[in-house]
């Protein structure tokens, strides 16, 4: 019986197994058999290279920011869309009709197109736009796309506002699951809002918190569209991600050994980081007692 | 064993549904597998610009071809943007399937392929030649030979990029014509700011301090090949840039960010608008402004100009960037898909009156010596006066660089010089100089 159910079990996943095969490990192994070539696709022959790619991307100053960037963006953009979640999440589950109908308008720019809303705010930042016209008339001239800073905000605002309402449908789930009972005791125990939110609410949301956090950590390692459409990676490299990297050398430079490399460091660095940070997240529970 | 079987036959079925899957629909046609030719005939695939007009004008090409020619027949197919179309030229080149020709190949590109051996050297095929002297593009095509000796892609259209003026603002500071020199155009921009303050600028264009590789051929290329008389600032592997001409265009824009005369900022179509009185216009942009701002007439509220030269050149003798796109066979085509695309080029270039349908079709004067001179263009011409200049100038027009590096070599122009300079952050002859050690570097 175990035998069959064995047999059967594998006919079942075979399909997710293929999958993974011919779209995920077929492509690693090909792209680990390109980062130690200097082939860039087209050419008839190609050398092997040994670990040069990676040691030349390990050296390239466009490499450090698309690492150091990645950690930029997750300053600004994983604790910005996280008190935005945990507050609509908050706010919708305490209304007492239309939940869905306010979870589903909160969640839409999840399904809009980076591309679309790179561009609106493009013209909303654009130097002749009301905004920055008003601006500079109370004497505030600003070049939202041209520094840093204000580069690294405007993309990390936008990919806040793209994902505030999925994470708050995955928060909102996690209210839903606590038990009113728990607020009922405590509501006659004489506790206050605040108490309420940070003894009961958050604590019983942990397990919720914990999947929209990885997410939102996750997100940071994958920002490509808004990036390509707003800055282009600049101002100097000051917005260049890991996908920007890989993309240019890949499609602009066509340097096919040295992007994979590029590519394979960024899994690494990817990975790591998820794994660092879990279990800090891991730690924090414990620590408080949520888990 | 039964079951066995259907498991193994299940999981196939599986495997070979996926697979199909993957599959684009390549190379089931008569074209594949036997070299492009079968009973007789010679089967050419040819992949054209991703835009529907240049798609349909290559299509009535191949069709009248075809009529003419029973032995050949020709697939023409847009090239797909996933996520460019020079991507897409790689992965098909990389998976053996790729075209016997191509359009909409930059020089830069070619050059990339070239160094690849993915190109044929197109003046070793025979009919080359006819098709230089037939089509009148001798001028035309000389700065397009690559730095060893060979032709890998022949020019379709070459854009003389020009520099626009808003004339009814000019004419408001009491200017009847644009400016061409460089003291000139900073005396004008003092003017501008007094009477407009922060509403007008000169040059506004947020790509002045974008380090895009592309994005130099149309600013700092076309002052160049001004100020150097068409210098080739990298000559196969080896910078000879001009020192002196690239200095005094850097230093003219620093001259014009010191009178506030530069926005490289985000601006809605700062030209159209206003904004700024001067920029780079491409004959492709008439058709949006037709469209868009059918205010905008040429002559009356904007003229066209060649690059501004430096104090103490002669305007005449300027020179610019030669936005400019060709054809290209590849060299896994076999020489009877060779032979046949060639002749195809010959057979459409041998009639003036086919580049007089691309420029009526397309608005890109067709990359000839003699669009001025030759009557099959005169009506177009007349119909849109504006595309005149670029006619005229296509023989004072500099392709792009012919180096694989270019990508890397022209990022470096902005980040290392262009871009710091209209940034205020370095001077001219610090930046020229940490541009050229930086590509010397990256050249080697």
């Amino acid at each position: 019986m175990d035998h069959r159910n064995n047999k059967m079990g594998w006919l079942f996943t075979s399909p997710y197994l293929l999958y993974s095969l011919i779209f995920f490990f077929g492509p690693l192994i090909w792209s680990f058999f390109l980062s130690v070539t200097d082939w860039n696709l087209i050419a008839p022959t190609f050398n092997l290279v040994g670990i040069e790619n990676f040691a030349n991307a390990l050296k390239s100053p466009s490499v450090h920011s698309a690492f150091w960037v990645t950690y930029k963006f997750m300053i600004i953009f994983v604790p910005i869309v996280t008190v935005l979640a945990t507050a609509v999440a908050v706010l919708v589950h305490g209304l007492p009709r239309f939940k869905s109908l306010f979870l589903i308008g909160f969640f839409l720019p999840y399904l809009s197109s980076g591309v679309v809303s790179s561009l609106i705010a493009k013209g909303l930042l654009s130097y002749t736009s009301p905004m920055n016209v008003f601006l500079r008339k109370m004497g505030l001239d600003i070049d939202w796309l041209g520094t840093p800073l204000s580069a690294l905000g405007i993309v990390g605002l936008i990919l806040a506002w793209k994902f505030t309402g999925y994470y708050a449908l995955i928060l909102t789930s996690g209210l839903e699951s606590i038990d009113k009972e728990v607020y009922e005791a405590a509501a006659i125990d004489g506790v206050t809002d605040r108490q309420r939110f940070w003894r009961i609410t958050l604590p019983l949301l942990y397990p919720s918190l914990y999947t929209t956090l990885i997410l939102a950590f996750g997100v940071t390692f994958g920002i490509f569209t808004e990036v390509y459409q707003l800055t282009g990676g600049g101002p100097n490299n000051a917005t260049n991600t890991w996908q920007m990297e890989i993309f240019k050398q890949a499609f602009t430079n066509l340097q096919a050994g040295y992007a994979s490399a590029v590519a394979l460091l960024a899994s690494v660095a990817t990975f790591i980081s998820i794994f660092i940070i879990r279990k800090l997240l891991e730690i924090w529970g414990k620590r408080n007692g949520w888990v | 064993m039964m079951r066995k079987s259907l498991g193994a036959l299940l999981l196939a079925a599986v495997a070979a549904t996926m697979l199909s899957a993957c599959s684009t629909g390549q190379g089931s046609t008569e074209s594949s597998g036997n070299g492009g030719a079968s009973g007789g005939v010679t089967t050419i695939e040819f992949w054209a610009a991703p835009n529907p007009t240049q798609q349909a004008y290559w299509q009535e090409m191949a069709k009248a071809y075809e009529s003419e020619h029973s032995n050949v027949k020709i697939n023409v197919s847009a090239i797909k943007e996933s996520p460019t179309s020079e991507a897409s030229i790689q992965s098909a080149i990389a998976a053996k399937s790729a075209p016997t020709m191509s359009e909409n190949i930059n020089r830069g590109f070619g050059a990339q392929l070239a160094d690849s051996k993915a190109l044929v050297p197109l003046d070793t095929l025979d009919g080359f030649q006819d098709i230089v002297k037939e089509r009148n593009m001798n001028s035309t095509i000389e700065p397009w030979k690559f730095a060893d000796g060979h032709q890998y892609v022949l020019p379709i259209y070459s854009n003389a990029m020009l520099f626009g003026w808003r004339l009814d603002v000019l004419k408001e500071l009491g200017y009847n014509e644009p400016p061409q020199t460089y003291s000139e155009i900073v005396e004008l921009t003092k003017k501008l700011k007094d009477k407009y303050g922060d509403q007008k600028y000169l040059w506004a264009k947020a790509d002045l301090a974008d380090p895009t590789a592309w994005k130099r051929w149309f600013d700092f290329y076309m002052l160049y090949n001004a100020a150097s008389g068409g210098n080739k600032f990298i000559e196969g592997s080896r910078f000879t840039g001009d020192r002196k001409a690239g200095e005094e265009v850097l230093a003219f824009m620093d001259d014009l960010r010191k009178a506030n005369g530069l926005l490289a900022r985000q601006v809605t179509d700062p030209f159209e608008n206003g904004v700024g009185v001067f920029t780079d216009v491409g004959p492709w942009t008439f058709t949006t402004w037709k469209e868009k701002y059918p205010n905008l007439k040429y002559g009356d509220n904007f003229a066209l100009t060649m690059p501004p030269v430096p104090d103490g050149m002669d305007p005449k003798d300027s020179k610019t960037f030669a936005d400019t796109k060709g054809l290209v066979i590849y060299a896994s085509a076999t020489k009877e898909q060779q032979a046949a695309a060639i002749d195809f080029i010959k057979w459409v270039y041998s009639d003036a009156a086919n580049d007089a349908k691309w420029f009526e079709q397309t608005n890109l004067p067709p990359a000839r010596d003699d669009l001025k001179t030759n009557d099959s263009f005169k009506a177009i011409l007349d119909k849109q006066p504006e595309l005149k200049p670029y006619a005229e100038n296509v023989p004072n027009a500099i392709p792009p660089m012919d180096n694989a590096k270019y990508n890397d070599l022209q990022t470096i122009i902005g980040t290392e010089a262009f871009n710091k300079v209209v940034k205020g952050q370095i001077s001219p002859a610090e930046g020229w100089a940490n541009m050229q050690k930086a590509i010397e570097g990256a050249l080697q």
